[in-house]
């Protein structure tokens, strides 16, 4: 082994290894959300639990509560989709970062951000397509849902979960929640679970780890 | 004399709401009212197709003024790091931002005419999806500015296995001497004849330096799929049609076409 260090070599090494592409982290296991489309009151307690644990001021939401209503009287419909960041499989956010400040966890699957790391160039904002990363202009970079992973390293559950007055939110290993295994008050013992509802960008696009008691209106045929 | 006066005084009022028209967007009251804004008409369609780049940028100038950070929080140099897809040849200068990127840097000025609306179909304030929703609509995803389907054309996988390729490109790159040309000198489509690319400086730069095509197709990859581009037909274009290019349309969309409109003008 050589005992000098030549920068410029281990840069073009670095650059010729990075050149070969970016591979996705394969978890030891996958943490996702699930959410009950239909009974869902759209509150956003969860909303304000999560702007009050991550401090965040008017403006950027992790968890945002969409409502989709629609049909003529007298077949009219509502419903609530409820999203924040959904931990996916193939996280777009990741390969965009420049400086790395994103990461996804081996072993729990949570895509957190380092945002002491984040140069606020918003890449990850456009490429997310489920409008996950947050652009927080009193800071000037962008920050995200981890999932509130103190918590779950606490053995709790998130604040978002934990304020649902529904109980139509909860967390939960996400092949056992598309299983429709997962024991949660959140899924009745006839819903059937779904992996993407109507206006929900392309879920091959980065593999969402979330599940949804979808409304009859929502559902994808 | 009466009907030449006549004659001036409506020309001068014609010209002034022609002036008023296609000028100074942000001054016609709204700025500065959020909430009256963001419900002007400019953010819905149809309003959105025709709005300029100078109607959005009256209100949205930031989005090219804003700059990265220096250093980050935690002090690291934003010329410290180096992510993947800056080690293309394509890739150059100091780390801006994402708009930037996308209109102003040189690389944006060389191969691409992007505008405002090519990417921004208008906005749902309600957070609502358009209604009634329907899966194939998808210009309203969701929570999501723009339709990922359009930044799928240029960050999507490259798609190696449907082009005969042993193994992904930076595998067998060196097997084709890096060269996309190689192959695609003669099996040409006519895809980068949309009006938000300039096609012509596509080819000078693909002849100059044929790596640069990656950029792309798949060296920018956000996504783990590619897109499904249109078919279009090109010069000794065989008559058979692979299985995977069986449902695929054979004209990009309308608004995309150079023909029939400009995605903005």
């Amino acid at each position: 082994m050589s005992e000098t260090k030549d920068k410029a070599k281990i840069k073009e090494a670095v650059k010729r290894v990075k050149r070969e592409t970016y591979t996705p982290v394969k978890p030891d296991t996958q943490l996702g959300f699930v959410h009950n489309n239909v009974d869902c009151i759209g509150c956003r307690a969860c909303e304000i639990a999560c702007k009050d644990k991550n401090g965040l001021m008017p403006g950027p939401r992790f968890r945002r509560v969409q409502y989709i209503e629609g049909g003529t009287y007298p077949n009219v419909y509502a419903y609530k989709v409820n999203m924040s960041c959904n931990h996916c499989a193939e996280p777009a956010c990741l390969p965009t970062c420049p400086t790395g400040a994103i990461f996804k966890r081996k072993a729990d699957g949570i895509v957190d951000i380092d945002s002491t790391l984040c140069i606020g160039c918003r890449r990850c904002e456009a490429a997310c397509p489920f409008g996950a990363p947050q652009f927080d202009p009193a800071d000037n970079i962008v920050k995200k849902c981890n999932m509130c992973v103190d918590e779950i390293e606490a053995g709790r559950k998130p604040y978002c979960v934990m304020a649902c007055m529904m109980r139509v939110l909860d967390i939960g290993q996400i092949d056992s929640i598309w299983d429709g295994e997962l024991e949660t008050v959140a899924v009745g013992p006839n819903d059937e679970i779904v992996r993407q509802v109507k206006n929900m960008a392309n879920i091959e696009l980065t593999k969402p780890s979330i599940g949804f008691v979808p409304h009859s209106k929502g559902k994808v045929k | 004399m009466k009907l030449e006066a006549q004659f001036i005084f409506f020309s001068l009022l014609f010209s002034m709401l022609m002036m008023a028209g296609n000028g100074a967007f942000a001054a016609d009251g709204i700025k500065g009212n959020y909430e009256q804004a963001r419900w002007h008409p400019i953010h819905f369609k149809p309003a959105i197709d025709d709005a300029t780049d100078e109607q959005c940028l009256s209100c949205h100038q930031e989005i090219l003024d804003r700059k990265v950070l220096k250093k980050s929080l935690a002090g690291v140099s934003s010329t410290a790091t180096t992510a993947w897809y800056q080690t293309l040849s394509s890739y150059s200068g100091e780390q801006d931002t994402f708009h930037r990127r996308h209109l102003v840097t040189p690389l944006a000025k060389q191969v691409m005419d992007m505008k405002c609306n090519t990417c921004h179909q208008g906005s749902n304030p309600r957070q609502e999806a358009a209604i009634p929703p329907d899966h194939s609509n998808t210009d309203f995803t969701l929570r999501k500015a723009v339709n990922p389907d359009i930044c799928l054309m240029c960050h999507g996988a490259n798609p190696y296995k449907l082009m005969g390729l042993p193994s992904p490109w930076s595998e067998s790159r060196n097997m084709f001497q890096g060269n996309c040309l190689l192959c695609h000198a003669s099996i040409r489509t006519t895809r980068h004849q949309v009006n938000f690319l300039k096609a012509d400086a596509i080819e000078e730069a693909g002849i100059k330096d044929s790596d640069v095509c990656f950029g792309c197709h798949g060296g920018r990859q956000w996504y783990r799929i590619p897109y499904p581009y249109p078919r279009h037909s090109w010069k000794g274009m065989a008559k058979e049609i692979p299985d995977w290019a069986k449902e695929r349309p054979t004209l990009s969309e309308p608004r995309f076409q150079i023909k029939i409109k400009q995605a903005a003008k």
